[in-house]
C-alpha cells in the first residue's frame, strides 16, 4: 500500500482501511509535501530549517557576485540589520498581537548599551556588548510589558509610543551614558577574538552569521508550542486562558524576545557605522518598520526580511521623488492593507501553490 | 502667586484644547470603534491650512474667515480619509483599521512636509498678542479665547449627542453596534459624518493653540498623545469624563512642568500617559466589555 511510516493504529481491526492514502503511480519515493501534512502537525510540515539554509546559502554565494558598488554593500548590510529588527517586531506584533511603537527605542537602547560596554571595557568587549544590549532591551521590555500588561490593543500601542518619546528625551539628557545631546560617536568597530571587522565587505559575512542565528531561532520558534500559545493568546485570550495558557506570560516573553532582537540590530548598526544618535532611530524608522513587516507579510518571519529589502531598496528607485518619499510610504502601506493583507509573502505563497497545483494536475493528466 | 495664576490659566487653556482633541477622536471611536492615529496629524494639518488661508502665500483672508475655511477644509479631509482608509476595510478586524489610520497619518505628514517644508510657521490670532491682567498675572488673551471657544464647542457637541438623531444613532452604535444596525442605523453615512466632525474638531484645536507657539510637523502628534492620556483617564467613553480628564492633565502638566521637572517638561505628557495606562486599567476593562 504505502511505504510511509504511518503511526501505529491502536486497534487495527476497528480502524477503517485508509483509502485516501493510496499513492498514485507518479508519486516520488519520498513523502510528498501533502503527505507530510497529513502525518505531522502543519507547523512541522513546512521545511523551515531547509528554507533558512537555502536562503543563507543563496545570500552567501550571490551577494558578493552581484554587489559591486559600496552603496549597494552598505544597503545590503542595512537590510540585514533591519531584517533582524523586523523579525523581532514580527514576534511581538504578528505572533503575540502586541502592537508596539517602541522597536526603534529598543534599537537605540541596544546601540547605546553596547557602545557603553565597549567604551568601558575596551574594544575587545564587542561580543559582551552585544549580549548586554540584548539582555538590557529584554529586561526593559519585560518590565514595560509587565507594567502595562492589562492594556489591550490601542492602549498598549499608545503606551509604547509614550515609552519611545520618553526614551528619546532621557537619552538626550543622560549624556554620561549616551554622549553630548544623545550622540555617541567613535564607537569601536566589531572585534571578535582579535580580528577587527571594519569595511562593509568585512562586516557583511559577520552580519550574515548573526542573521543565520536569528533565522534558526525564528524557525525553531515557528515549530514550537510557544508560537501556538502566542497566537491563541492573540486571537482568543479567554479560550487560551481556559486551556491553561498563561496569556500574560506568553505576551511578556514574546515582547521581550522581540525587543531584544531590536537591541541586537541597534548594537550591530552602532558598531558598524560608529555612530548612534536619537535621530538614527526616529519616528520615520518606526513607521518604516511597520511598513517592512506589513509590506512583506505579517503572517510569516520571512515577511520582514522581504519587506526590509524593499524598504532599503525603494529610495534608490525614487531618487527623483525624494521629497515625496513619506507620502509614497504612507500610500504604499494603505495599499498593502487594502489590497494584499498577507503582504508579499502572501503573493509569493499564492503563486507557489498555484504553480505546484498546476504541475500536479499536468502529472495526473499525463498518467491518466 | 502670579506664577501660580499664570500656570493655572495656561493649564486650563491647555486642558480645553486637549478636550477638543480628545472629544474629536472619541466621537469617532464611539461611532466606528476606530482609534484614529491620524488625529494628531489632522490637528497639524488644520493649523497649516489656517496659516495658508490667512497669509499672502494663500488666500490672504482676515483671521476669522480664514479659520472657517480651514475648518471646512478639515471636514472634507475627514470625509476623504473615511472614504479611502476606513470604508474599504470596515469589515476587517479592528487592527487593520488602526494600521490604515497610521498609513493615513504618514501620508498627511508627508503631504504637509512636501507642501510647507520643515520650517516652523506661526499663525495669527484675532486677538493678537494682547495680554490681560488676571489676579496680578499677565495672561495672553488667546488663552481666554481658547477656553471660551472650547467651552462653546464642547457644549454644542454634547447637545448634538443628546438631542439630535445623529447623536442618538452614534450613542446606539456605541452601546451595541449590531442591534443598532438591525434597527436601521445607517452606519456608512454616520461613519462619514463622524470622520468629518472629528477632523473638524482636530482642526479647531489646531487653530486655537497654534497662535501660542509655532507649528511644525510634530505639533499635533504631541497633542494627540496627551489627549490620549486625558481620554484614558476620563474612562474613554463618557464625554464629560474626558473633559474632566483633559482639564486635570492640562493642570498637572503645566504645574508639575512649571515647578518641578523643568528639564523634562516636554516629556510630561508621555509620562502621564504611561502612568495612566499602567495604573488605571479599570477604565480600559469596562471599555472592553462595552465594545466586544
Amino acid at each position: 500500500m504505502t511505504d510511509l511510516d504511518v503511526p501505529p493504529v491502536a486497534d487495527e481491526a476497528a480502524a477503517p482501511e485508509p483509502t485516501g492514502t493510496a499513492r498514485p503511480a507518479w508519486a516520488p519515493w519520498w513523502p510528498t509535501r501533502r503527505e507530510h501534512a497529513t502525518l505531522r502537525p502543519p507547523a512541522l510540515a513546512r521545511h523551515q530549517y531547509l528554507t533558512v539554509f537555502a536562503f543563507i546559502t543563496a545570500l552567501w554565494v550571490l551577494v558578493p557576485q552581484v554587489i559591486t558598488s559600496r552603496q549597494d554593500q552598505f544597503n545590503t548590510n542595512l537590510w540585514i540589520a533591519y531584517s533582524i529588527a523586523g523579525i523581532g517586531f514580527y514576534w511581538m506584533i504578528g505572533l503575540a498581537g502586541r502592537a508596539a511603537f517602541c522597536q526603534t527605542f529598543m534599537m537605540a537602547l541596544g546601540g547605546y548599551a553596547s557602545a557603553w560596554v565597549t567604551r568601558s571595557w575596551g574594544d575587545d568587549a564587542f561580543l559582551l556588548g552585544v549580549v548586554v544590549a540584548m539582555v538590557a532591551t529584554a529586561v526593559v521590555a519585560g518590565l514595560i510589558a509587565v507594567v502595562v500588561r492589562k492594556a489591550q490593543l490601542f492602549f498598549f500601542a499608545i503606551a509604547t509610543m509614550a515609552v519611545t518619546q520618553i526614551g528619546i528625551e532621557v537619552f538626550t539628557q543622560t549624556e554620561s551614558f549616551t554622549g553630548p545631546n544623545g550622540v555617541t560617536s567613535g564607537i569601536s568597530p566589531p572585534r571578535i577574538f582579535g580580528t577587527e571587522y571594519l569595511r562593509d565587505t568585512e562586516i557583511f559575512p559577520m552580519f550574515v552569521v548573526i542573521l543565520t542565528m536569528v533565522l534558526v531561532a525564528g524557525a525553531a520558534l515557528e515549530r514550537s508550542p510557544l508560537r501556538r500559545e502566542a497566537i491563541a493568546s492573540r486571537d482568543n485570550p479567554l479560550v487560551a486562558r481556559a486551556s491553561g495558557v498563561s496569556t500574560v506570560r506568553v505576551q511578556v516573553v514574546m515582547f521581550a524576545a522581540g525587543s531584544s532582537l531590536g537591541g541586537l540590530a541597534g548594537a550591530m548598526i552602532g558598531h558598524w557605522t560608529g555612530v548612534i544618535s536619537t535621530n538614527s532611530f526616529s519616528f520615520d524608522l518606526a513607521i518604516g518598520i511597520f511598513l517592512m513587516v506589513y509590506l512583506g507579510g505579517i503572517g510569516s518571519m520571512w515577511g520582514p526580511v522581504i519587506g526590509a529589502a524593499f524598504y532599503v531598496a525603494l529610495p534608490n528607485f525614487l531618487t527623483s521623488f525624494e521629497q515625496y518619499n513619506t507620502i509614497i510610504y504612507g500610500s504604499l502601506l494603505l495599499v498593502v492593507i487594502l489590497a494584499m493583507p498577507k503582504g508579499l509573502v502572501g503573493v509569493i505563497e499564492k503563486a507557489w501553490s498555484a504553480g505546484t497545483s498546476l504541475v500536479r494536475r499536468n502529472r495526473e493528466a499525463s498518467h491518466a | 502667586m502670579d506664577k501660580f495664576v499664570a500656570l493655572t490659566v495656561s493649564g486650563v487653556a491647555f486642558g480645553a484644547v486637549l478636550s477638543l482633541v480628545a472629544l474629536g477622536f472619541l466621537v469617532l471611536y464611539k461611532s466606528t470603534g476606530v482609534v484614529n492615529f491620524a488625529h494628531g496629524d489632522q490637528v497639524t494639518l488644520g493649523a497649516y491650512i489656517a496659516v495658508w488661508a490667512t497669509t499672502d502665500v494663500g488666500l490672504d483672508l482676515p483671521t476669522i474667515p480664514g479659520y472657517v475655511v480651514a475648518l471646512a477644509a478639515m471636514f472634507l479631509v475627514g470625509i476623504l480619509i473615511e472614504r479611502l482608509a476606513y470604508a474599504p476595510i470596515r469589515r476587517r478586524p479592528p487592527f487593520s483599521a488602526v494600521i490604515a489610520t497610521l498609513a493615513a497619518a504618514i501620508t498627511i505628514r508627508g503631504a504637509i512636509a512636501a507642501w510647507q517644508g520643515s520650517e516652523p510657521k506661526s499663525l495669527e490670532s484675532p486677538v493678537g498678542n494682547n495680554t490681560v491682567n488676571v489676579l496680578g498675572a499677565n495672561v495672553a488673551q488667546q488663552r481666554l479665547v481658547i477656553v471660551a471657544v472650547a467651552a462653546v464647542a464642547v457644549i454644542a457637541l454634547i447637545l448634538v449627542f443628546q438631542r439630535t438623531s445623529l447623536g442618538r444613532s452614534v450613542r446606539a452604535l456605541a452601546a451595541d453596534s449590531e442591534t443598532a444596525q438591525l434597527q436601521g442605523v445607517r452606519t456608512g453615512r454616520i461613519a462619514m459624518l463622524t470622520f468629518g466632525l472629528s477632523a473638524l474638531f482636530a482642526g479647531l484645536a489646531g487653530v486655537l493653540i497654534a497662535p501660542l507657539s509655532s507649528i511644525d510637523i510634530n505639533f499635533g502628534f504631541t497633542l494627540m498623545v496627551t489627549a490620549f492620556a486625558a481620554a484614558v483617564l476620563g474612562g474613554f467613553t463618557s464625554l464629560g469624563g474626558v473633559v474632566v480628564g483633559s482639564l486635570l492633565i492640562g493642570l498637572v502638566q503645566q504645574l508639575l512642568g512649571g515647578y518641578f521637572f523643568t528639564d523634562y517638561a516636554a516629556t510630561m505628557p508621555f509620562v502621564l500617559l504611561f502612568i495612566v495606562i499602567a495604573v488605571r486599567p479599570g477604565g480600559i476593562v469596562s471599555l472592553q466589555r462595552s465594545r466586544v
